[in-house]
């Protein structure tokens, strides 16, 4: 344990220190409250603010929840949606620099000539990446929670946060970690596997176009077979769905209103846990089994 | 576990495929010795470091590190070691006092601070240790990749090319320094190319060509193994070589043009120069040939 706790500090600093992580985070802030900023720009134009002309291309229903997103409580669960979106994909390349650049900067077999307990060093590797997505998770919700301040103010409602809010936003932060963890540990795996930031990113992006062609064949969930559609419901797609998809419900906005989700067909809470729990373990099993059984370094 | 050796390869190989990096290699390394590792480009030099750092399986045999197997119990084998292996890797956006943090971290040293400064004067480093390790010179880069081998406190020290990069008197300091290591009591082994530094620092070395151990021992016997006379005829080498080759005290006999290279003792020279006048062969210049660990070298590696 203490084996452990020390390789984690040492993570730590690696992981805190290093500029590529505050460059995706403030890219990703950056990103945020563009989206916001447009949300807030189509609600004013709707109300006729700008230029004292309502422009209404949105139905009543839209422009609401795009009212419940720009204030309190509401902004959380838009916030933690985009966190499992483009927060995703920055992780996905953060996962990949983690891992991949220790293969190629060749502080790799430094630090494992030092620590031959392969397992621990990876376990600790990826309980750091976890704990500065978590950080990464607060500073996101912390920009979207002042912007949220403005919008507020200029729509006359800001709304208001109870402390079972704040439990319930804990619990979404989880739950967005939790969503990630598939693409994160499958970035890894790639990485470890391709010994490279490329091998991992590359990974990274055929498992997600993989993923995204599985969400076009969502009209299987619609089907009368029973079998087509729980095989269906066993990718990944639709899991993560209904566990993104609890982000606005938990804190009260529709989250079919914005993104068209048909929430009937997608598979059961409890189901979706276990899926992605079983494909997180498969692909950390093979980042496990690949990182410590593997030369660390080619023929040379 | 108590054993006068410090590293023991057993039998080890390595295959990448059909080809075979480390061919049966078995060698001794005594306690407190610096141990010089030399073989040409691709001789297998680096895969065998990597595999006594656990960071490469062997296909067989194993190694150990005073008296523990590295393969069945590493952290044990591993914890007195400190290694820079090919080259000198640091995470480049930190700092290269930061960079030692990381690995004082990692190991768990109680009071990191005092011991982070301490192996920077070791190796000079102290008035740079806050400027990030991209911004550090090859030398300083190598100096780093020094301290951060002896930061754990080390009874053994694996070095894979030490004097990479440096400038004169950087090489000289390093050989001070690691003359100072070895006083220390601790065992040095480590691989060169720079066979003059080697000659001047190790005790014994191992010559490795295409993953095979061809020549092993004290420095001071290879060189005496390298010694003998340069003769130049002015023709008939060949024949030279064979007059030669039939004399029971010539060890071995060869020509390089109308240079002839002999394996014996300097005090025969005038009996050759009076042989070879009486077959006619004219006899121009006899000389001592240098006894130096690259013309051993280079002897034992240029053969087939």
């Amino acid at each position: 344990m203490a084996t452990l706790l020390h390789l984690i500090q040492a993570e730590w600093l690696k992981l805190t220190r290093r500029p590529l992580i505050w460059l995706l985070y403030g890219t990703f802030v950056v990103l945020l409250l563009i989206t916001f900023a447009a949300l807030l720009f189509v609600v004013l134009l709707h109300d006729g603010a700008i230029g004292g002309v309502a422009v209404q291309v949105l139905n009543d229903n839209q422009i609401n929840q795009f009212r419940q997103e720009l204030r309190f409580p509401g902004v959380f669960g838009a916030l933690l949606g985009q966190i499992n979106s483009i927060g995703g994909i920055l992780a996905m390349i953060l996962a990949a620099g983690v891992i991949g650049n220790e293969y190629s900067w060749g502080t790799l077999r430094v630090q494992l000539a030092r620590q031959p307990q392969r397992g621990y060093y990876l376990i600790a590797k990826l309980l750091t990446l976890l704990l500065i997505l978590l950080v990464g998770m607060l500073l996101v919700i912390l920009a979207g929670g002042l912007f949220t301040l403005i919008a507020g103010w200029l729509l006359g409602n800001l709304g208001r946060v109870s402390a079972g809010d704040l439990g319930l936003l804990l619990l979404g932060m989880l739950r967005a970690l939790y969503v990630m963890l598939p693409y994160v540990l499958f970035v890894v795996a790639a990485s470890i596997i391709g010994r490279s930031v490329l091998a991992g990113v590359a990974g990274g992006l055929i498992f997600l176009t993989l993923d995204g062609g599985a969400g076009t064949l969502s009209f299987l969930s619609q089907t009368d077979n029973p079998i087509v559609r729980g095989i269906y419901n066993l990718l990944l797609q639709p899991n993560i769905s209904r566990l993104v998809a609890q982000h606005r419900q938990s804190f009260g906005t529709d989250p079919t209103a914005v993104t068209g989700l048909d929430l009937s067909t997608l598979p059961p809470t409890w189901q979706a846990i276990i899926v992605i729990g079983v494909y997180s373990i498969v692909f950390a099993g093979y980042a496990y089994v690949s990182f410590t059984r593997r030369d660390i370094v080619g023929a040379s | 576990m108590s054993t006068e050796w410090a590293i023991e390869f057993h039998a080890l190989t390595r295959r990448f495929g059909q080809h075979t990096a480390v061919d049966a290699l078995s060698l001794r390394v005594p306690r407190s010795s610096v141990f010089g590792f030399l073989g040409p480009n691709g001789a297998g030099k680096t895969t065998t470091i990597a595999m006594l750092l656990g960071l490469v399986r062997p296909t067989s045999g194993h190694i150990t590190i005073f008296g523990h197997d590295v393969q069945r119990t590493p952290t044990t084998a591993l914890q007195r070691v400190g290694a820079m292996i090919e080259y000198p890797a640091f995470f480049p956006y930190l700092s290269g006092y930061d960079n030692l943090r990381v690995l004082a971290r990692a190991d768990g040293i109680a009071q990191p601070h005092a011991r982070i400064q301490q192996v920077l004067a070791l190796v000079d480093l102290a008035a740079r240790s806050k400027d990030r390790f991209k911004t550090y010179s090859q030398g300083m880069k190598q100096r780093l990749g020094i301290a951060a081998a002896l930061l754990n406190q080390p009874d053994l020290i694996v070095l894979d090319e030490p004097t990479n990069g440096l400038d004169p008197a950087g090489t000289v300091e390093m050989r001070e320094l690691i003359r100072t290591l070895a006083s220390e009591g601790r065992t040095i082994f480590m691989s060169s190319h720079l066979l003059h530094e080697v000659e001047q620092v190790c005790d014994q070395v191992a010559i490795i060509k295409q993953g095979k151990l061809i020549a092993s021992g004290k420095v001071t016997e290879l060189l005496h193994r390298g010694q003998g006379l340069l003769v130049q005829v002015t023709d008939q080498a060949e024949a030279a070589v064979a007059l030669l080759g039939k004399l029971d005290w010539v060890n071995s006999v060869r020509h390089e043009g109308l240079t002839l290279l002999i394996d014996a003792p300097h005090e025969r020279a005038a009996e050759i120069n009076a042989l070879l006048t009486r077959n006619d062969i004219l006899v121009a210049e006899i000389r001592t040939r240098e006894a130096s660990l690259e013309a051993f070298f280079l002897q034992v590696t240029e053969q087939p």
